[in-house]
């Protein structure tokens, strides 16, 4: 029972911690190679990793995907650890428009015009993504921002992300003290009251019958011992 | 659309965290006052006197700006929300 309890708990922090992972930005120092357009068809596999039509545009089964090619430099850790070694990525720009994920961008066609600009030289440039590449499931990270650096060996402090994670322990903390002042104030003399009753009723039985003839008196006849008419 | 299901639905959801919050915090305050009561007359007290004392001490927490400052729940977000739209989307 502790080892599948462990289990869940364990599966429970890998699901939040890939959501997290999926929907907070990262940036990635690359050098913009070129932008493109292709038309896309989704399948419900991958239509979940998409967003949705531009926002002032009405939502169709197929439509046209802004990308942005890019030569990235490569990281360990979640983009902690820099290296040397570099390799292609690619980007969607799609608005994600007022719901999820609330980045509130509505500008994919100026970012795309930013990119474009950026592939015409050689410079290097941050860009603020979120989201995952996976080729197999044609799934790619959403660029939400991009902005040019002086070489590739910039120090990115995440402060966004460092300011949701303290926020986010804040508010756990504050609603478990929440809950906390419910038990004690509003559950916990209801239950008392209420237990007291139980208790009393239930001190003789239980006291004389253990817990497995008490199951195995659920099975037996009520009406055997009825008197018959 | 996607504008109003928004509103709609982030007012909805700040509510909630209104009320709980409103009532966590009047609870705290009621738990203080009792305990500061008790803690004031160990060696009893007159009939009703507690429940005077809290009764008093809930209408001056009401008259306070403390229950006023809850309202931040539901403008924090929105300015939140206004200025990631901003720095998202300008240029």
């Amino acid at each position: 029972m502790k080892r599948f309890k462990t289990i869940v708990r364990v599966i429970f922090l890998l699901i939040v911690g890939l959501f997290f992972h999926y929907v907070l930005p990262q940036h990635d120092v690359v050098k913009v190679t070129s932008t493109e357009i292709i038309r896309t068809d989704f399948s419900p596999y991958n239509r979940i990793f998409y967003a949705q039509a531009d926002a002032g545009a009405s939502e169709q089964p197929t439509r046209d995907l802004r990308l942005i090619n890019t030569q990235k430099r490569k990281t360990f850790l979640l983009g902690f650890i820099p290296r040397d070694s570099e390799g292609v990525m690619v980007y969607r720009n799609e608005d994600t428009g007022w719901i999820w994920p609330p980045y509130f961008k509505f500008d994919s066609s100026d970012l795309q015009a930013e990119a474009a600009n950026l592939a015409r030289g050689d410079e290097w440039a941050v860009i603020t993504h979120y989201g995952w590449r996976i080729r197999w499931a044609s799934i790619y990270p959403n660029a939400v921002g991009v902005r040019t650096i002086e070489g590739p060996d910039v120090r990115i402090i995440p402060w966004f992300n460092i300011f949701f994670f303290i926020f986010f322990m804040v508010a756990l903390l504050f609603i478990r003290a929440m809950w906390r002042q419910f038990r004690e104030r509003s559950v916990d003399p209801l239950l008392d009251a209420a237990g007291d009753q139980l208790d009393e009723v239930q001190a003789g039985v239980a006291a004389r019958k253990g817990r497995v003839s008490r199951w195995l008196g659920t099975w037996r006849d009520k009406n055997k011992n009825r008197p018959v008419e | 659309m996607g504008f109003i299901r928004l509103v709609v639905f982030g007012f909805i959801g700040l509510s909630v965290i209104y009320l709980s919050v409103s009532v966590y915090s009047r609870s705290v305050r009621k738990e203080r006052l009792e305990k500061q009561f008790d803690a004031d007359h160990s060696e009893g007290a007159a009939e009703g006197a507690r429940d005077a004392f809290v009764a008093e001490g809930m209408q001056a927490y009401n008259r306070s700006i403390r229950p006023k400052l809850i309202g931040l729940v539901y403008i924090v977000p929105t300015v939140v929300i206004a200025t990631i739209i901003y720095t998202i989307n300008a240029n």
